[in-house]
């Protein structure tokens, strides 16, 4: 029965309203999407040895192989093995779920199922608690990798479609004859909206053929996604550099892809 | 001295009796704030940083649609006719908070729907407008979640003061109802279109316990709970009575009544069903303690529906919801007890009056009204203070029509020891304030005056 004054309620609860997201928003940190990246790519730090596709070429009895993309619900996940004398030598995630919770989460979980995974020289390993999604993911992608063992016998490289690890040029035309054409994996740049990766065919220092491995999606960012990577592929076979225009109303996309290709380019040269 | 020890028994009697039992409303009230400080932990671990003035806009719409979300379930949860709220909190009490949060939780929709868009239309480079129709166009269950907006605005739009008094209750009800369409319809688009959700499947899986748990408890307290109520007692009007100029009582025989458990204080929202009036169902106290075949209920002439009353006939069925209201017994946490009823507010109060445990001397009940001919029920009052050594004292209208001044210095005037009572206050909003300035005033501490007042 205290006497209300509904006006100073309102004004208060606004007030409070008002003054408390706004306080949440300036404890984020800001970024922008270029700065963003080096947090977001985790293939970095989760490579266990991203040289093994150069050795295979070489010895001819190590051989490395690269499992398909699989999409969970947080993210892809794409596994890269070296096999010596029908073991797993070597185990890395080439794309793991990235952003916010699911970084922890994988940079937590990868490692663990890289060990499994050389242990069991099979893809039937555990999944690690906490990240079910992941660990499924994982473990697909290993067991097409291991397909590709199989299939191709050994000696030869990556069976053909299966993609590129990022960060080290997969030189997948070469072994099928054509010794000019590269396929070359970008970084994954993390943007506001989630991350995106670039993979591109080169070929007499032409790009013949640019597709994103990652892109946002979800919502309204699949809708942008599907409207602006197919003009951003467009741009970057036209110009055969890094240097196209971003697509209005795609920003950030358009942003992350430019970084992406960049650095698969960037390898072309190196 | 004898007759002295005898009341000092009597007292000790009734002080054992007496469990004050602590409101619930705090420990809600923390849980209530928990839940959001972990809605927006929520938002806070699923971003990791924000770009720019785009991104903050954006973000800001979803802290205000994810608390929208959360406050959406907790408007519905306090309409649900639980009984903890109803009958420990006081369903006056959550009335209003329902009242309060349902205006806070559209003003939340609003500002999340405008910063929503407003961002998406500067991250597309196209007006707000053509990106909102982008939106509900594309996105996925956004044309269900705009149709479930547009009903919550125009329930918010008709509950506003002014017009809400031009609309009859029955009517205003019935819109009211559409709110459980409307969270139904914009319910999915949260999880859809939801970051937080994509990202976080604990999250999802929170959300629809919360919605879950809401619906299962409307379910269960407004709809099986009353239909098991009436099939086990199967209530019909048993005889109309005029008790005074205007105020009339019915009476309702059922089976079993006394096991119904009701406590004197509480209401019901009865429904009668006779020609006219299934469609309204009104909250009426009980105006005596149930008995094993019988129920009593006084009401005045105020409106459409109190009117009709008078014309109900002998067998007419009566379908029942409740008991509701936390002004009972179980509030008091003294001896001495005072109630102060005005005009028809008298209701509960007479039921208070013959069952509330009280000593001789110990219980005393003011009845503010009009004239002496409005003290409905004044001959029964009468006979349980002489029964109980109560003491009943009455406050009318001078013969020139001039108010009866309640203030500090006649009450304790009255009763020098009133600052040691629990006052019970029932009446009509003008009187309730006045009374309980006056009570104040003469020292008793507010968590010892206990009201219901339904005006919202």
């Amino acid at each position: 029965m205290k006497k209300s004054h509904p006006l100073r309620r309102i004004v208060l609860a606004g007030a409070a309203t008002v003054s408390g997201i706004v306080l949440l928003l300036t404890m984020k940190p800001s970024s922008d999407p270029a700065s963003a990246s080096a947090e977001g790519a985790p293939q970095g730090q989760q490579s266990v040895a991203p040289q093994g596709g150069a050795q295979a070429a070489g010895n001819g009895q190590a051989q490395t192989l690269t499992g398909d993309v699989v999409k969970t619900q947080y993210g892809n996940v794409q596994v890269r093995v070296t096999m010596s004398g029908g073991k797993i030598t070597s185990a890395a995630a080439v794309q793991a779920p990235s952003g916010g919770r699911s970084t922890e989460v994988s940079s937590n979980a990868v490692p663990k199922l890289n060990q499994a995974a050389i242990a069991a020289s099979t893809a039937d390993i555990d999944a690690v608690s906490g990240a079910t999604y992941t660990s499924g993911g994982y473990k697909e992608s290993l067991q097409s990798a291991l397909d590709n063992a199989g299939a191709t016998g050994g000696g030869s490289g990556n069976a053909s479609g299966t993609g590129g690890g990022g960060g080290s040029a997969d030189a997948s035309g070469s072994r099928s004859g054509a010794a000019q054409a590269q396929t070359l994996t970008g970084k994954a740049v993390t943007t506001d909206y989630g991350p995106v990766q670039v993979r591109i065919t080169v070929s007499g220092g032409k790009i013949t053929k640019s597709e994103a491995v990652q892109q946002p999606s979800g919502g309204r960012s699949s809708q942008i996604s599907g409207d602006a990577v197919p003009k951003l592929n467009q741009a970057a076979v036209a110009a055969g550099s890094a240097d196209i225009d971003a697509v209005s109303g795609a920003t950030y996309t358009s942003g992350g892809y430019k970084e992406s290709l960049q650095s698969a380019l960037d390898q072309a040269g190196g | 001295m004898s007759t002295i020890a005898g009341g000092r028994a009597a007292r000790r009697q009734t002080m054992r009796r007496i469990r004050p039992r602590r409101s619930p409303a705090v420990p809600l009230l923390i849980a209530v704030w928990a839940g959001a400080a972990g809605v927006l932990w929520l938002w806070w671990n699923n971003t990791p940083s924000i770009a720019d003035d785009k991104g903050r806009v954006l973000n800001a719409g979803r802290i205000t649609g994810l608390l929208a979300g959360y406050l959406m379930a907790l408007v519905v949860l306090q309409m649900a006719r639980v009984p903890a709220l109803e009958r420990r909190v006081g369903s006056d009490r959550v009335a209003r908070w329902h009242a309060m949060s349902g205006r806070y939780m559209l003003c939340l929709t609003l500002a999340h729907i405008g910063l929503t868009m407003y961002g998406m239309s500067m991250q597309a480079g196209i007006g707000i407008v053509d990106q909102t129709i982008d939106a509900v166009k594309t996105l996925p269950d956004m044309g269900k979640a705009a149709i479930g907006t547009g009903l919550l605005l125009f329930i918010g739009l008709i509950s506003i003061g002014g017009l809400r008094r031009r609309i009859p209750y029955d009517t205003w009800y019935h819109i009211h109802l559409l709110t459980y369409a409307a969270v139904y319809l914009s319910f999915w688009h949260q999880l859809s279109t939801g970051n937080d959700f994509a990202v976080e499947p604990a999250a999802t899986t929170a959300w629809y316990a919360l919605y879950g748990t809401v619906t299962a408890l409307v379910l269960w307290y407004r709809v099986i709970t009353p239909i098991r109520l009436n099939l086990r007692h199967r209530m019909r009007v048993e005889e109309v009575v005029e008790e005074a100029p205007g105020i009339v009582s019915v009476l309702i025989s059922g089976k079993r009544l006394h096991r119904i458990g009701a406590e004197p204080g509480q209401f019901f929202r009865w429904r009668f069903l006779a020609p006219g009036m299934r469609l309204s169902s009104h909250p009426y106290s009980l105006s005596a303690a149930p008995r094993p075949g019988l129920l009593r209920i006084t009401v005045k002439a105020l409106g459409d529906h109190s009117t009709a009353l008078r014309g109900l006939k002998r067998g007419t069925r009566v379908w029942a919801e409740g008991p509701y209201g936390a002004l009972t017994a179980s509030r008091r946490s003294r001896g001495k007890v005072l109630l102060m009823a005005g005009g028809v507010g008298i209701t509960p109060m007479r039921a208070l009056f013959e069952t509330l445990p009280a000593a001789r001397g110990d219980l005393t009940l003011l009845y503010r009204a009009n004239s002496t001919q409005d003290l409905a029920l004044w001959d029964e009052l009468s006979a349980i203070a002489d029964e109980r050594g109560a003491r009943l004292m009455y406050a009318v209208n001078s013969p020139d029509g001039e108010r009866p001044d309640i203030n500090p210095e006649t009450l304790r005037r009255k009763m020098p020891d009133i600052d040691d009572h629990d006052v019970f206050l029932c009446g009509p909003p003008g009187f309730a304030q006045d009374a309980y300035t006056a009570l104040r005033g003469a020292g008793v501490p507010a968590r010892r005056i206990h009201h219901e007042s339904f005006e919202l």
